[in-house]
């Protein structure tokens, strides 16, 4: 299984012009959105190997896929039932997630003149508007869930969505006033082949806090692409952690700004690959101004024939003296013909700033294997203990409606 | 030991310093004279520190009136690396870490710099490495002290030692410890008290900046300060210390409060 | 005073090699072509096999573009531009050193590298290259007693043809990258060094690169082979004068380790870097690599980089002998406008194969300092092992520090860490030194220093002290 996703690269993007002369014509609320999306699909190439960002990660792979855009939602996965102060939303490219909803004290529908201003603001600003996979979204994402939460309002909220054996797009914009509060959970699964699209954007106002966890649980024939944008004015606080497992193509990129620094950004990842799957996330933090704060960790564990690539840029330009960031990619290479490539990457023109970030790659510590031993547990029990405490480190930050749709016995077996 | 023929040190007179926009002395007097201990005690932010600081010459406080001398002459106009050559020692409260420099090679560079001033011959390695080992019995410390890097991984009595180690090399006439005695276990105060005592005699002084009577044990002053909101309040013997252990700080809250009342009744005698 | 402009000013100070020797030269015309690839060939009387190996690699190298991967910024380079051979007057290379150009010889005096017999250092043995030429090598007899081959490449040429056959480009191969392509086909002077088995060679050997012409480029080719338990430590200098045009330098070192066999090469460079402005100073590409081809054998690079306008360099390890070793040791200095994309690569391919990496950049004024490095660990290294310390130090907030460390791992059984960290110097470490009675200059020198220690221990003694005063040198000058 996923043997058909890892096979080597056709022809760059043939296919890409039939397909996106199948497309239904452009209409709804993001008619112009798509209509810009598919002229710059039409005239760029699909990223290939030659360049920095797609070095490692071939996007040639989705012609494999069954890419018509989905015309029915695909049936809801059980999950436990969503806490009393958590409002829990089905994401299906298809239906409006709001309908006969009443929302809870402090989240608001953006009005259509709010909607026009804040879309793609973010995305323009963290410098990826134009990246491929943003624009795929573009092409064809007819909906987008625009939410506001209000000035000192705190809300809970949780996204789930399922990918059908078709393209799901995904779009969300969510706006978070001064001192605001929102804990977002979002769930996405696939079953079978086919392809999730998410982007989402996020405006921080001074003082406001959003806790986001992403859990993504794939499958072998299915690819994700993921743009996560977050814009923090100061004294905000993001706190996203994202985990990723089963998918034959998976890639997230998280890009920050933090628009004047002096705010807080928490990035914790995990990716598990097993088979022929491949899982790549591109970080991005830039410090738009002095005294921001970075605390990243990055995991990966790769086993069977997997991949994982990760690449964690930090930029502190001259004005955001005092940063303080600190970054760590921590990965498990698990068996000789998995793959692990990563690269911090860290650009500093100020000098009065603290910035550190580390790498490690092995397999599980024989001495912590040996000590487990030693107690009477058996090498194969050993093992699962010490990868699932490797797993934990991340899965404990998620916030618990998105950690109960993930129990690690599920993630570790998806991840096979 | 009180000679009141004794050469005078240091003269501290209205002093006034601030960091950043904060005033912190606001008048401070003081006479040293060679062969004295002064103890100069106060609450945290009474200013004890940054008197320290300043005569000492960092470059974060800044003087905005008054006047110290140093055996008769400026001492405010002068580099730190000056001070430092012609006698005044700070021992620090938080030693700062420098990795990579060896505190052997710092320690050299430093005593003779101290010791060209004094129109002593420098000493080569050797010289100097028998001069160091001889010296650190001073404060009972590990040779393998010198082969770190300076302060690196010390902990909070090792640093202490190795500032006292540094005094016993820098032979200063003037040495003012700042809160020498904080973060010390009782060992360790007695071996850094112990330094002290054995470095002090009649040709210099001593300025020790504590809030507890516990160092004051081991080292008899012979003049207590006190000192609030930036200056010295009052002004007495070993007894004054005893004192302020017994009726604690709030009396001086008292006699602050009273004075400020004083001056704020006659603003035009206080300017 | 001790404000981090003071610390800036530390950094600035003029260049001391910055001299012309006044001396006849014998120049080809500007240009690249064929014709000039065989007329260098010619001039150095080579075989068959040499020029077939140059214009090989002149025929690949028009085929390949110019990297543009490096964080390095610099406006195009004519390559039509360039003199690609010149050599003082004076034929040949002369048997006894008394008939040398006197000025030659007055020139290396004057950059401290007396080659006369009595002037000459005691324990180490020198080749000195002067533009395209080498124009004097210390110490071959004794060598030759020990079996040990240290000579110009041009003369191994002629020498020992089998040898240089057998080992040229085998490491670097001609078509490797574009600079490397490019010295492949028209190189022109450099050192060749042999050990055979079993040899420890009896002293240091070092060769010292000087660039005298203003409009010449300089490729020189090193090859340094260690046989079966042989050991050998080089050390490398280079200077330059000053002019206000770019001068290219397009180097390739290869490094050839035998079972058991040790090398340890440093580097100490001092091209000319330019003014303040950026006008003028060297264009350093370089390709340098090494192969652990024998179990057990070991490469050590130590580099000191202080000089040049753009540095692109990354000495590198290919560690294929089962338990074989590779070690990168480097200080990085850039000041005003200076460039420098520097690194490491280790490509770990035997078992238990093992490597370190201390890299520390200092960057100051606007330059821009890049670590750029890559650990690979192929599927076969099974307990190979990597570590990695990349330090930055800024000076100024107008200076850029990057760090790309690429990682790659395909054994599970193997490890990688990778560490990197940033500092300055604080007012808090300046002002403890000061209050200890240690000058401004001074302290900022001790703790720069002090930052660099892990790379100066690794430098043969000689020149540790020697890469201590040559930063010092860059660091000193009007405080405040």
């Amino acid at each position: 299984m996923g043997a058909s996703l890892a096979a080597p690269a056709g022809r760059a993007s043939a296919w890409l012009t039939p397909w996106l002369a199948q497309l239904p014509p452009p209409a709804g609320e993001l008619a112009a959105v798509q209509q810009r999306g598919r002229r710059a699909l039409a005239e760029q190439p699909l990223p290939s190997a030659r360049e920095e960002a797609w070095r490692f990660t071939d996007l040639s792979l989705l012609a494999q896929l069954p890419l018509q855009l989905a015309s029915s939602a695909a049936p809801l996965p059980t999950l436990p039932p969503a806490e009393p102060d958590v409002l829990r939303l089905h994401l299906d490219g298809c239906g409006d997630p709001l309908a006969g909803l009443d929302l809870p004290d402090g989240l608001q529908p953006l009005s259509a003149a709010e909607l026009a201003q804040g879309l793609g603001h973010t995305l323009a600003a963290t410098g990826c508007e134009h990246h491929w996979p943003v624009e795929l979204n573009h092409a064809t994402a007819g909906r987008v869930l625009a939410l506001r939460v209000a000035s000192r309002a705190r809300v809970r909220l949780e996204l789930v969505s399922t990918q059908p054996a078709a393209l799901l797009p995904l779009r969300v914009l969510l706006v978070l006033e001064e001192k605001a509060q929102l804990e977002l959970s979002q769930v996405l699964l696939a079953q079978q082949a086919g392809l999730t699209s998410l982007v989402l954007e996020a405006h921080l106002a001074r003082s406001a806090r959003l806790e986001h966890g992403l859990v993504a649980l794939g499958h072998p024939d299915a690819a994700l692409l993921g743009q996560i944008a977050l814009e923090q004015e100061p004294e905000s606080a993001v706190a996203l952690t994202s985990v990723s497992a089963g998918w034959g193509l998976a890639r997230l990129e998280p890009r920050l700004l933090q628009v004047d620094g002096q705010a807080q950004s928490t990035l914790r990842g995990l990716q598990l690959v097993d088979d022929h799957q491949i899982a790549d996330t591109h970080s991005h933090v830039q410090f738009g101004g002095p005294e921001g704060q970075l605390d990243q960790l990055h995991k990966a564990v790769a086993a069977g024939q997997g991949r994982s690539v990760f690449n964690g840029a930090v930029r502190v330009p001259r004005a955001a003296q005092r940063t303080n960031a600190a970054q760590l990619s921590r990965n498990l290479l698990l068996s000789d013909r998995a793959r692990i490539d990563t690269k911090p990457e860290l650009e500093i023109v100020a000098d009065d700033v603290k910035c550190a970030h580390g790498a490690t790659v092995s397999s599980l510590q024989t001495d912590e294997l040996f000590y487990l031993q030693s107690r009477g547990i058996d090498a194969d029990q050993a093992a699962g203990l010490l990868k699932r405490a490797f797993c934990e480190e991340v899965l404990r930050q998620l916030p618990t409606p998105a950690r109960s749709s993930c129990p690690l016995e599920r993630l570790l077996l998806e991840a096979r | 030991m009180i000679r009141p023929d004794a050469p005078v040190l240091l003269e501290i007179r209205d002093l006034e310093a601030r960091v950043e926009d904060k005033a912190i002395l606001k008048g401070v007097n003081l006479t040293v004279r060679a062969g004295e201990i002064h103890a100069v005690m106060g609450r945290n932010g009474s200013g004890k520190s940054t008197l320290s600081k300043v005569l000492a010459g960092h470059p974060a406080y800044t003087v905005t009136a008054g006047s110290v001398t140093y055996r008769g002459d400026n001492l405010l106009e002068l580099d730190p690396e000056q001070r430092a050559r012609i006698g005044v020692f700070l021992g620090f409260q938080y030693p700062v870490e420098i990795p990579g420099v060896s505190n052997l090679e710092f320690l050299r560079v430093a005593t003779n710099a101290r010791r060209a001033e004094q129109g002593h011959e420098e000493l080569d390695t050797f010289a100097f490495e028998d001069l160091v080992r001889e010296r650190l019995q001073v404060v009972q410390m590990d040779p393998a002290f010198l082969e770190r890097s300076v302060n690196e991984g010390f902990s909070g009595g090792e640093k202490k030692r190795n500032e006292i180690l540094q005094m016993a090399l820098l032979d200063p006439l003037v040495a003012i410890l700042d809160e020498t005695d904080s973060g010390l276990d009782i060992d360790a105060l007695r071996i850094v008290a112990g330094g002290v005592n054995q470095l002090a005699n009649a040709d210099n002084a001593t300025l020790l900046i504590t809030h507890y009577q516990r160092l004051l044990d081991a080292i008899t002053p012979d003049y207590v300060h006190v000192m609030a909101a930036g200056r010295i309040l009052r002004t007495g013997g070993k007894e004054l210390a005893l004192e302020l252990e017994q009726r604690g700080y709030d009396w001086v809250d008292q006699e602050l409060a009273a004075l400020e009342a004083a001056q704020t009744r006659t603003p035009a005698e206080v300017a | 005073m001790s404000s981090p402009q003071a610390v800036g000013d530390l950094v600035s100070q003029p260049y001391k090699y910055g001299f012309v020797t006044d001396i006849e030269t014998e120049k080809i015309a500007k240009g690249l072509s064929e014709d000039v690839v065989r007329l260098i060939s010619s001039k150095k009387e080579e075989p068959a096999f040499l020029l077939e190996f140059r214009l090989r690699a002149y025929r690949q190298w028009l085929q390949m573009r110019e990297p543009d991967w490096a964080a390095l910024g610099y406006p195009p380079i004519d390559y039509q531009d360039v003199i690609y051979y010149a050599a003082p007057k004076q034929q040949a290379k002369k048997a006894s050193l008394d008939e040398v150009d006197p000025k030659l010889l007055e020139t290396f005096d004057k950059l401290g590298i007396p080659l006369s017999e009595q002037k000459r250092l005691s324990n180490v043995a020198v080749d000195a290259v002067f533009d395209s030429v080498s124009i004097a090598t210390t110490y071959k007899e004794k060598l030759a007693e020990h079996g040990v081959i240290f000579c110009s490449i041009s003369e191994a040429v002629k020498e020992h043809p089998e040898l240089i056959e057998r080992y040229l480009g085998t490491v670097v191969p001609s078509n490797d990258n574009y600079f490397a392509a490019l010295n492949s086909a028209v190189f022109s002077d450099g050192s060749f060094v042999f050990i055979p088995k079993g040899v420890e060679c009896p002293m240091e050997l070092s060769t010292y690169f000087r660039i005298n012409s203003g409009d010449t480029g300089q490729f020189e080719r090193t090859l340094i082979v260690a046989e079966e338990g042989a050991s050998v430590s080089y050390l490398e200098g280079c200077t330059a004068p000053m002019f206000d045009t770019n001068q290219l330098h397009a180097a390739v070192v290869e490094l050839v380790a035998l079972d058991d066999a040790a090398i340890k090469y440093s580097t100490v460079q001092n091209w000319y870097a330019g003014d303040e402005h950026g006008v003028g100073g060297i264009y350093n590409f370089v390709t340098k690599r090494g192969q652990c081809r024998g179990d057990r054998s070991k490469i050590s690079w130590t580099q000191v980089e202080t000089g040049s306008a753009i540095t692109w360099k990354y000495p590198s390890c290919v560690l294929q002998g089962a338990d074989s070793v590779g070690e990168f040791y480097s200080v990085a200095l850039t000041n005003n406008r200076q460039q420098a994309d520097t690194g490491t690569k280790m490509i770990h391919v035997g078992p238990r194969s093992r490597s370190t990496i201390v890299s520390k950049g200092i960057s100051a004024g606007h330059s821009a300092n890049s670590y750029r490095g890559l650990v690979q660990i192929g599927p076969k290294a099974v307990g190979a092992r990597n570590y990695s310390q990349c330090d930055s130090m800024l000076i100024g907030d107008q200076a850029a520090a990057n760090t790309y460390p690429y990682i790659r791992s395909q054994q599970p059984q193997a490890s990688v860490e990778h560490e990197a960290s940033t500092c300055r110097i604080s007012e808090d470490q300046l002002f403890y030194l000061q209050s200890r009675g240690i000058g401004f200059e001074e302290a900022v020198s001790m703790m720069v220093s002090g930052f660099c220690r892990d790379v100066f221990n690794q430098l043969p003694m000689e020149f540790a002290a020697e890469a201590d005063k040559l930063l010092a040198l860059k660091l000193e000058g009007s405080v405040g």
